[in-house]
């Protein structure tokens, strides 16, 4: 078998150029494949992430009925008690406290319909970074009373600025119709435009006193400390907890669609390697379709001699495997290393920056791609190799030593 | 004692069409260490009955026996094997492996049938010297004359030590120079190691020197004559 690899070696390089210009194919192909892989991964993992730490957390924990109707009187019972025992849960890294209601945010001019989240600044900060993407103003400024943070397309809408006031109005605890005045503390603008449109901030001490129930808490969100791991331990909680009142939801069944994201990513790649794998089959399967044809008396002349169907076969596989062997390790060679630059200063999508907001994604992107996608790549073009093979290796059997030899 | 039998051998090509008797009943011996030469006009059967003795092309009819075997009795995994063991192959074109030196060129075949390196290296050395190519031995085809990849190819032949080489018009391309040395190596191989020769041929300075010529004339043999 050694002597036929040889010869294959040999082989490939009879037509150099042509060789060439099929191991240039193969190793941009994989380069581009693995690098929108890595582009594509990027863009979801961290949509994924910033989502989690801004929007949804890891783990959500609510009153039963408030997921089913969003009612100020839906509050949590004895929150406090309940954060205790999440504290001395092992993975629990950070804990938050919300009185989340929905009302409508009125200016002079406009009103809007929008939730309004009462928070603890100093545990919302450890749990979102939101506080980071302040565009004007302070975040919750302490030193102005009921203050209150509104997003930049909100502020847009209700055309109001920094300092301005606004009135929200909602339902207390008891049902009751309530409003509250509030002066605008700070102006964010994050990457979720549909976010910081239907989104504002005050401090749960403010809202509460209006609700009517001091210490309300709406919402307890915590970071674990594996977000994948999220589902299991929501499982791990319930049993620990035995609330049939109270509703944990991991990130995945507050936002399914993110969970349908990560666990599709995968799959999504591979059709995208698969698809450029398939193209560069074409090319392959033409350029050894070629080497075939043109060695039609020397395969012949092989079969004659008693060289048998296997090494014939053989001779044609391994042939075929050079030219995609040369260039899948050079392809992936690049792509790891086009990935590695990339991923430090990440792609600046600057001049897209308001379409890619309006679908909650950041305008700079840092491509990623775990190591085991390299070995799955280069086993999936050991797999194309062999079947690229079979029918140039169909052809060279399907030959006839006695008519092969003859032919000029 | 006879290594080749053809038994009422006959060969005919498109049969559902217009049938074309290529061979009509040939039944002929040769012995072991002959220097035999089939001879005949165009289309008279000549590389048709060699491909039949090299088990390459299979008769309608009649057998071919070689060595006591039926050749096409035998699977054809079995057949390609037998051609690899027992008989050399010299073409016209000489159909050399062009990415190959002379010396790769020769033990390819010896590699094919699994000898050690050390093995091939030697024989295939050693045959290329018997050739006359020694100092050729790492030049590809493509740096050789016509008349010294000839040479390669019967050193090639003789590299699994076959029972017999078929030669079909191995002197076809080569100037009268290099056929008459190709000859005189190959009568040289005959005397000496009293290896079977059969050729196919048109050139009369080849059939001048075979010691049997068999002449065929429509697929049949016209004359067989000894000298």
């Amino acid at each position: 078998m050694w002597s036929i690899i040889k010869l294959s070696w040999k082989n490939i390089w009879r037509n150099p150029m042509r060789s060439g210009v099929v191991i240039t194919a193969v190793i941009l192909g994989t380069w581009a494949g693995i690098f929108m892989s890595a582009f594509m991964n990027g863009l979801s993992q961290q949509y994924i992430r910033d989502h989690l730490q801004n929007y949804t957390s890891h783990i959500q924990i609510h009153d039963v009925r408030y997921v089913e109707d969003k009612l100020p009187e839906f509050y949590i019972q004895d929150a406090d008690f309940l954060v205790n025992q999440l504290k001395m849960q092992p993975f629990v890294e950070e804990i938050a406290l919300r009185s989340v209601v929905n009302g409508l945010a009125s200016s002079a001019t406009n009103n809007f319909g929008v939730t309004i989240q009462g928070i603890h600044p100093e545990q919302e900060q450890q749990v979102s970074s939101l506080h980071e993407y302040m565009q004007d103003g302070e975040y919750l400024d302490p030193s102005i009373p009921n203050p209150v943070v509104i997003g930049a397309p909100l502020a847009k809408r209700l055309s109001i600025e920094t300092g301005s006031r606004m009135v929200l109005n909602f339902q207390d605890v008891d049902g009751n119709i309530t409003a509250g005045a509030f002066r605008v503390s700070g102006i964010l603008k994050s990457a979720n435009s549909g976010f910081d449109e239907s989104n504002v901030f005050v401090l749960a001490e403010d809202l509460n006193d209006i609700l009517g129930r001091e210490n309300t808490t709406h919402e307890i969100v915590m970071l674990v400390n594996d977000f994948k791991q999220a589902g299991s331990y929501t499982s791990q909680l319930e049993d620990t907890l035995q609330s049939e009142e109270l509703a944990i939801q991991s990130w995945g069944d507050v936002a399914p669609t993110l969970r349908y994201m990560d666990a599709n990513m995968d799959f999504t790649l591979y059709i995208i390697m698969t698809i450029i794998i398939i193209a560069l089959m074409f090319g392959i399967i033409n350029t050894m379709l070629m080497a075939v044809m043109e060695r039609t008396q020397e395969i012949g002349m092989l079969m004659a001699i008693g060289i048998n169907k296997k090494r014939t076969f053989a001779m044609i596989f391994w042939e075929t495997l050079f030219l995609t062997m040369v260039g899948v390790p050079l392809g992936m060679g690049l792509s790891h290393l086009s990935i590695t630059i990339s991923s430090s200063i990440g792609i600046d999508l600057t001049m897209f920056a308001e379409g890619m907001s309006e679908y909650g994604l950041s305008s700079v992107i840092y491509p990623e791609l775990e190591a085991l996608y390299y070995l799955n790549i280069a086993l999936l073009m050991v797999g194309a190799t062999l079947l690229s093979s079979l029918y140039p290796a169909w052809k060279a059997l399907q030959l006839n030593p006695v008519q092969a030899i003859r032919k000029i | 004692m006879a290594i080749i039998e053809t038994h009422d051998v006959t060969k005919i090509y498109n049969q559902e069409q217009v049938p074309v008797h290529a061979l009509n009943g040939v039944t002929l011996n040769i012995e072991e260490g002959e220097f035999t030469s089939i001879v005949g006009p165009s289309g008279s059967g000549k590389t048709t009955l060699l491909n039949m003795i090299g088990g390459l092309d299979e008769p309608t009819s009649g057998k071919v026996v070689v060595n006591g075997i039926d050749l096409f009795a035998m699977k054809e995994n079995d057949l390609i094997n037998f051609r690899l063991q027992h008989i050399g192959f010299v073409f016209q074109a000489y159909n050399l492996i062009p990415v190959l030196t002379a010396k790769e060129n020769v033990s390819f075949i010896l590699q094919m049938q699994g000898k050690k390196a050390s093995e091939y290296e030697a024989r295939s050395m050693g045959l290329l010297k018997a050739v006359g190519l020694e100092d050729k031995v790492d030049k590809r085809p493509s740096e050789l004359s016509g008349g010294q990849q000839q040479r390669v190819a019967v050193a090639r032949a003789l590299a699994s030590k076959p029972d017999f080489v078929l030669a079909d018009e191995p002197t076809a391309n080569l100037d009268s120079v290099s056929s008459g040395n190709l000859l005189d190596m190959m009568l040289h191989l005959n005397e000496d190691e009293n290896i079977t020769f059969i050729f196919s041929t048109h050139d009369q300075r080849v059939v001048d020197r075979a010691r049997r010529v068999i002449t065929l004339v429509d697929g049949k043999v016209d004359k067989d004559e000894k000298r």
